[in-house]
Order: structure tokens, then sequence, then C-alpha cells
């Protein structure tokens, strides 16, 4: 229990609220044009193949309407990209990342140390990577996964030193730009994140983490993640984001790839908990060969807007995935989340498990799709959807889509909707529990099917954003 | 919508059908306000998913499949009961002219959408039920042919407070129709609107099995008053494209809906079936249960919708829906929905496709039966738990035939 301490001891708030003076080496005027484009890709020193792909998906950005058509949709209307900072080069000296923290300036070193990331790194991962805005400011990983080939690194260094890679596999198989109109706009104006590859028969046996920290007001962060797990690799991806409250939004679009090799197995976890004045607009696609295992684990718990549906595409025979989903929306929170799994194999298998909770006004809504192609025979689905509201104010909405053109398959469904039982709440209450402490318990109890998913530090800061959450508001 | 404008459709078509049936000036313009509507309705909503578009109900060629002024059916209607009125609106405008301007369009409005404002616009058949207060009738029956291009009906039934009735109503292609002048495609348009008073007891079953050159559109639906029950029964085996609707809005505390459907498609056939319910009232339950059969090419749509408002406390909902699929080349799509704005619900849905269990295939093969006629019993067992919903006998008889014609 010693070694949790440090995380009873802080107070979960004031580690994400805090905020720090903007500082920055440099940044980019507001909205999107060519020139702003130019100016990232030219700051970067990328090579030209780069800004080429940048300025084709601005384009497509450019081309493409909002996507106004969906049933029930977050509202979208507030976020203009001309009132958006899309590029924020931290004031450090070392690009790339440091890999000792006390190399990092004090203020930045602080808004870490608060979150928490340096103590998580001795205790529980195998490497960290932490993003300041727009640039990943500190990376490090374990010399023996180094050894092994195992190459995590910020995404910008990645195009310079892996640039074969790189070129091959940014948005061009998993996430073109030309998916959806805000992958466009993050194929654009795209900065840090991670670049993970995993070599032959390797087993990265702790987690690595990234953590994204937004700090100034008005600006995006589109950091891209791309990870390579080759032939019978395993590798655990965690991804932590936060940023303070302003009273402008801030824009997250950030965009995720990940390459199961065949019979390789990738779990990749997201604790979300964005300023609730955030919009939440991610793309996050896997492909999976032939007996390749993607997990998708995802907590949803800030922003103002989400708008999230990881997605597999099971490529190979016998692959399979695997989705945990939970959101919880407060107070003027619309969290728009779910799942898309494409069987395009015979025998492959996925199950979606979505959990929500929706109290004071806030809006979940699980919007998923499965399709099976005709030939992906003796594949199989299982869908479960199961939400908690709190009252009449909130919104609890289930979106499932089913297209099946393969008969040789088992297809299966669930969602239910409810209360929290009263008969529950009476048993814990007769064991001594206050109501609200008997809530509490009772929300955590729903939320285990994810919490046991992630180690113990991660699980234990998701009970504790929940329970922040709830405080004072039951009644 | 100019694309979807039909030239031969005027302000003289429609005072033509209206003069023709000697309807009272309130429907003419009921109908006239249709046919403007025509220019800004949109077609009903059908489900998207990235780059695939469930039903496409624009390809239609309305320009070809409407002849308004040729519409031909023969229909049977026989009441069972001295009380309750069942009749054409041509016959019961003198003495419940009253009835038919209060209700006709209060549950479904006309310009829902193009397709609905195009129906009322043209109709030429349909029955008016009327089942006055207290009586209780077991044996409404409808049964029609459609025997032209193209047919528009418009059925609305009134049961008044603490009323009960069993509608069954059927549509089927005439033979001459089949035989003779009529080549191509067709299309049939059906809208059926229910109220239900204060304690009502209403079951409407539908049976479609045109043939399969004809489009079938069909919109049922339903509101309840306090204590009011409906129930439908939908079952779809005809025509080469279908879309169906059946809805309840649940208006009245403690009132009830039960949706029940039924399809099986083969060759080419596409369903394309909805189930809605809205609970507006307190103490509402709906039960929503479908089961369909795909063989060869056809294709199946579902979208099921339990929308639970916020001040629908202490609501039950639940929705079901399995599809077997009995060919490599079907293909079914399904989407059940739950929009639900107050906590004080229990409500849950599930659905499923698959294929005839393999092991029950075996256990019926152990005990000598042929491979063909053991699917064919698993097949129609499969039914039976929407069969046993079913009220009449006469109805569900129907239901079983049209199952066992179809495994032949």
């Amino acid at each position: 229990m010693s070694s949790q301490d440090h995380l009873k001891e802080t107070d979960t708030e004031a580690r994400f609220e805090f905020k720090k003076e903007e500082k920055s080496a440099f940044k980019s005027e507001k909205g999107l044009t060519e020139e702003t484009v130019r100016v990232i890709s030219e700051d970067k020193d990328e090579p030209e193949w780069m800004l080429e792909r940048r300025l084709r998906a601005l384009e497509q950005f450019q081309a493409m309407p909002m996507p106004t058509d969906w049933p029930e949709a977050p509202d979208l209307s507030e976020v203009d990209i001309d009132q958006i900072v899309p590029y924020i080069r931290p004031d450090i000296d070392v690009r790339g990342g440091v890999d000792d923290w006390t190399d990092l300036p004090d203020e930045i070193k602080d808004t870490f140390d608060k979150l928490g990331i340096p103590e998580a790194e001795k205790n529980a991962l195998s490497g960290v990577g932490a993003q300041y805005e727009s640039e990943i400011v500190y990376q490090n990983m374990q010399e023996r996964w180094e050894e092994k080939g195992v190459v995590f690194c910020d995404m910008d260094k990645a195009v310079q030193e892996h640039e074969e890679l790189v070129k091959e596999y940014f948005m061009t198989k998993a996430v073109p730009p030309s998916d959806n109109k805000f992958a466009a706009l993050h194929g654009a104006i795209w900065s840090g994140g991670s670049f993970v590859y995993v070599p032959e028969d390797t087993t990265v046996e702790m987690p690595i983490q990234a953590y994204f920290r937004m700090n100034s007001e008005g600006m995006g962060q589109f950091e891209h993640t791309l990870i390579i797990a080759e032939e019978g690799s395993e590798v655990h991806y965690i991804e932590g984001c936060s940023a303070p409250k302003y009273s402008a939004f801030n824009l997250h679009s950030g965009g995720v790839e990940v390459f199961v090799g065949e019979d390789a197995h990738v779990q990749y976890s997201t604790v979300q908990n964005w300023s609730k004045n955030t919009y939440n607009l991610n793309t996050k696609r896997a492909i999976a060969e032939k007996g390749g295992r993607m997990e998708w684990i995802s907590g949803s718990m800030g922003s103002k807007a989400t708008m999230l549906y990881p997605s597999t595409i099971l490529k190979g025979r016998g692959a399979s995935d695997n989705h945990i989903t939970i959101a919880f929306a407060g107070e003027g929170q619309d969290i728009d989340t779910g799942a898309k799994v494409y069987h395009n194999a015979p025998e492959t298998k996925s199950t979606i498990e979505s959990k929500s909770i929706s109290k004071d006004g806030g809006r979940t809504n699980y919007r998923g799709l499965v399709h099976i192609a005709d030939g992906a025979e003796n594949s199989s689905t299982a869908v479960e959807c199961d939400a908690l509201m709190f009252d009449n104010e909130s919104t609890s909405d289930t979106m499932p889509y089913m297209e099946i053109n393969e008969s040789k398959v088992d297809v299966a469904h669930e969602a239910t909707v409810g209360k929290i039982g009263d008969e529950d709440i009476f048993y814990l209450q007769s064991r001594g529990l206050d109501d609200d402490d008997a809530k509490q318990m009772i929300v955590s109890g729903f939320i285990e099917p994810i919490t046991e998913e992630l180690p113990i530090e991660y699980a234990v800061e998701l009970n504790r954003l929940v329970e922040l959450e709830m405080e004072g508001s039951l009644g | 919508m100019s694309t979807k404008a039909i030239e031969s459709l005027s302000e003289d078509t429609v005072r033509h059908i209206a003069e023709e049936r000697d309807e009272p000036e309130w429907l003419l313009e009921t109908r006239l306000n249709a046919l403007e509507a025509l220019e800004t309705a949109e077609l009903p909503d059908v489900i998207q998913t990235p780059g695939r578009r469930w039903t496409d109900l624009e390809a239609l060629d309305f320009e070809a499949l409407v002849d308004p002024l040729n519409q031909s059916d023969a229909t049977e209607r026989t009441a069972g009961d001295d009380e309750v009125v069942v009749a054409p609106f041509t016959e019961a405008f003198a003495e419940h002219g009253d009835v038919l301007e209060e209700h006709f369009g209060s549950v479904l409005d006309p310009e829902h959408n193009y397709l609905t404002a195009l129906s009322v616009a043209l109709f030429t058949t349909g029955t008016f039920v009327y089942v006055p207060e207290g009586v209780d009738v077991e044996d409404v029956k409808i049964r029609a042919e459609m025997n032209s291009r193209s047919l528009f009906s418009q059925t609305l039934v009134v049961a008044e407070e603490s009323s009960s009735v069993t509608i069954l109503e059927s549509i089927e292609s005439g033979s001459e129709a089949a035989a003779s002048d009529i080549e191509g495609d067709r299309y049939f348009s059906n809208l059926v609107e229910v109220v239900g008073g204060e304690n009502a007891d209403v079951q409407f079953g539908s049976l479609q099995n045109l043939d399969d050159d004809t489009y079938t559109y069909s919109l049922k639906r339903g509101v309840t008053d306090t204590y009011a029950t409906i129930d439908w029964i939908e079952s779809n085996f005809g025509s080469k494209l279908t879309r169906s609707d059946v809805e309840t809005e649940l208006n009245g505390d403690g009132s009830e809906s039960q949706i029940v459907g039924t399809f099986f498609g083969s060759e080419d056939q596409h369903f394309d079936v909805n189930a809605r319910v809205w609970h507006q009232a307190e103490h509402t339950t709906a039960d929503l249960v479908t089961r369909g059969v795909l063989d060869d090419v056809a294709r199946s749509v579902y979208e099921g919708v339990q929308d639970v408002g916020r001040d629908a406390w202490n609501t039950s909902s639940y929705q079901r829906e399995n599809t077997l699929m009995l060919s490599d080349d079907a293909e079914a799509d399904a989407s059940p929905k739950l929009i639900i704005h107050n906590h004080d619900t229990e409500a849950s849905h599930s659905a499923t496709v698959g294929q005839v269990d393999a092991e029950d295939l075996f256990y019926l093969e152990s005990r000598s039966i042929d491979p063909k006629t053991a699917r064919n019993m698993l097949v129609e067992g499969f039914f039976v738990p929407v069969l046993e919903e079913i009220a009449v006998d006469e109805f569900r008889e129907d239901v079983e035939e049209l199952v066992i014609e179809r495994l032949q």
C-alpha cells in the first residue's frame, strides 16, 4: 500500500485544475491557413513529403463539411478553427524531449510533478513521454527495452530518425485524412505525440505512457500516435490527458494509428480528463493481422463534448478485438463515444463492453458500428451496453448499428438502462454507510471492468476522478 | 424537392379524386395542403453509416410508379358486430363526418414526410373503424386486393373510452393485376392511424403479401390515452421492397403498447422495418419484438427506437430483435436504439443475428429427420414466440401458412 500513499495524499482536483503562465518559444497565429501549415512544418524542419501530406490534408479539411448529419450528435457549432491557436512550442532547449525531469524549466516540471507522472514512471512504467502544448518535452524509456530494439520516441523525432517507417505508415493505411473532417484537420497541423515500435517476439512487460497537457487558453492540441507491433510482440500503451479550465474553448483532435502484427497483442488505454471547455474529437484506429489482438480501454471523464469511436479492422484470420469504454457525463457534458469494428476475415472475434453514467444534465451516448463482411465466416461479436442514470435532467442514449453480410456468424447485442437500485443503497446503508458513500461504492463497482484492466496507480486515479465527479452532487 | 416532383400530379388530379368520392371540404383542403407540402417534404429518414445507405428510397422512380387516377382495389370488410362501424370513408361521411374530421390526421401529420403527403393527397381506398364507448368487438377484418399500378390507402381507427377491438388487415395483389396489362413496377402506400381512448384496447394486425413487382410504403401510428393499450402485429412477406414503420406514442398515464413484427425474405426482397415507441407519460410499458428470416439474397434493415421523455416516470421498455439467416448471401442490418431522458426507467434491448443452430439440426437429424425437414421445423419454431402474440386464430394460421409456403 505504501507505494500508493502519494496518490492518497494529493488533492486530485487541484492536480488537474492549476494553470501555468503561458510561456512559449514559438506560437503560431490563430486560425488555419496554408501559411500556418508551412510555418509549423518549417519550425519542425520536416522533410518535403511531410509538408506535402500536410498541405493535401489541409485541402481535404477545407473541402469537407462539418459532420451535421449524425443523429443526435453533440453540438459543435462553437468549434471555429479560426479561433484556435494550433501550434505552441514550449520554451525548452532540447527538441524531442529531455530524458531527465530536472532538465525541464521549473514550471513545466512542476506541472508534471503535480500530475504525478515522474512518480508513476518510477513505480509502474517502462517508459514515459510527456507533451506540453504542442511538443513532447520529456521522453525516456528504460534501457533494457532500448537494448531489445524497442523504440519509444516523440513523433517529430520519428519523422527524422525513422523516416521510412513513418513514411509508410503515417496516415496512409489506418487513418487517411479523408476519413473525416477532424482527421483532415489533424493531418494538416499535427504536432507531437508518440512513435512506438516493438520488434518481433518482444514483450514489453510494463506499460509505457504518454501524458498530454494543454496549458494555454484557446489552443488546439493535435498529437499523433503511431504504434507498430511486429509479429508476436506485446505492448501496453497508456495515454493520459488533462487541461485547466478556461472560458474560451480548447480543441483536442488527436490521431492514433495502431498496427497489430501477426499474433501480436496491443492494449491501448486512455484516461481522458480534459477540462470542461475542451472539445475532444479524436480518430483512433487499429488494423489487426492474422491472430493479432487489439484492446481499447477508454475512460472518458472530462471534456465539454467528446466524439470518440476507437475502431479496429480485423484484417487477418483469427484476429480479435476487445473494447471496454466508460463514459461519465456531468453537468454540461456531452460524451458521445463508442466503438467501430470491421470483421473482414474469417474466425474474427470482437467484444464491446460499454458503461456509462450520466448525471446533473449530462448526456452519454453509446454509438457503435459492427460490420461483418461477406466471407468472414465463423466470426462472432458481442456488444453489451449498460447505462446508469442519476436524475431526469440527464440523458442516456444507445445507438448501435450492426451490418451483417455473412450467415455463419454469431451476433449479439444487449443494452440496459436503469437507475441505481434502491435496494442496493438500502443494503449498504444498513451496513452503516451514508447515502453518498453507498452511491459512490455502487458506481465504483459499476466501472470495475475498466479499472481492473489498468495498473493499480491508474485504477486508483480513475476511481478518484469518479469520486470527484460524484462529490456533493448526490441527493 | 424538385428531383422528386411528379409531373402528372396537379391540383386538378387531387380535386378530381375528392370530387369523385364526394368528399367534404375539410378533406379536400387537407389533401391540397399535402400536395403543396410535397415541394418541401423529405423522404423518410434512412440509416446511413460510413459508405453505406441501408435503404435507397431515392432510387424509386415515383414518376413511373404513381398513376393516381387509375387506382383500383377490391376490399372486403367485415365488422362482426352491429355496434361498430367498419366502412370506407365515402360511406362514413354522412353519419360520422364529425368523428372523421376530428381525428383524421390527428395521430399522423399528413405532412410528416414526402411519402405520407403523397399518400394523403391521393388516397382512394381505406377504412374507417369506429368503436363507440364500451363496445367490445373481436372480428373486424379488412381484406384488400390491389388491382392497379399504384394504390394509396388510408385507415383511421377510433376506439372510444373502455372499448375493445381486434382488427385484421391484409393486402395482396389481385389475380387480375398479376395476369393482365400492368407490367413493370407497382407502388402500394398504406397509412394507418389509431386513436386509443381512455382504457381502450386495440389490437391491429396487418399482413402484407403483395407480389414481387410491388414497392410498399406503410406507416402505422397510434396514440394512447390513459390506461389505453395499442398492440400491433406487423407481418411482411411480399413486395420487392418494403418500408414499414410501426409507432406508438404513449401519451396517457399507465398506457401500454406492444409491437410485434415478422418478416420472411427470399430472392432479392428488401425489408426496411422500423418499430418506435415514445414514452411521454407516467407508468407506461412498451414491448417491441421482431423476428425475421432471410433466404437467398434477401436483405433486412431494422431500426427500433425506445424514446423515454423527461416526464415519463416509472417507465418499462423492452425490445428484442432476432434475425435468422438461411443463406450465405443474405444480409441483415440492425440498429436498436435507446433514447432515455428519465432515470426512473427500466429499459433494455437486445438484437441477434445467426443461423440455424447446428446442434439443434444435428439432434433432429439423429432422430432420422432429413436435413431439409429438420431445418424447416426449426424455422417454424423460430417464429413461435411471435405467433403466440397473435390473438386472432385466423391471422395466426395465415402467417403460419405463409411461412410454410416460403420454406417449400
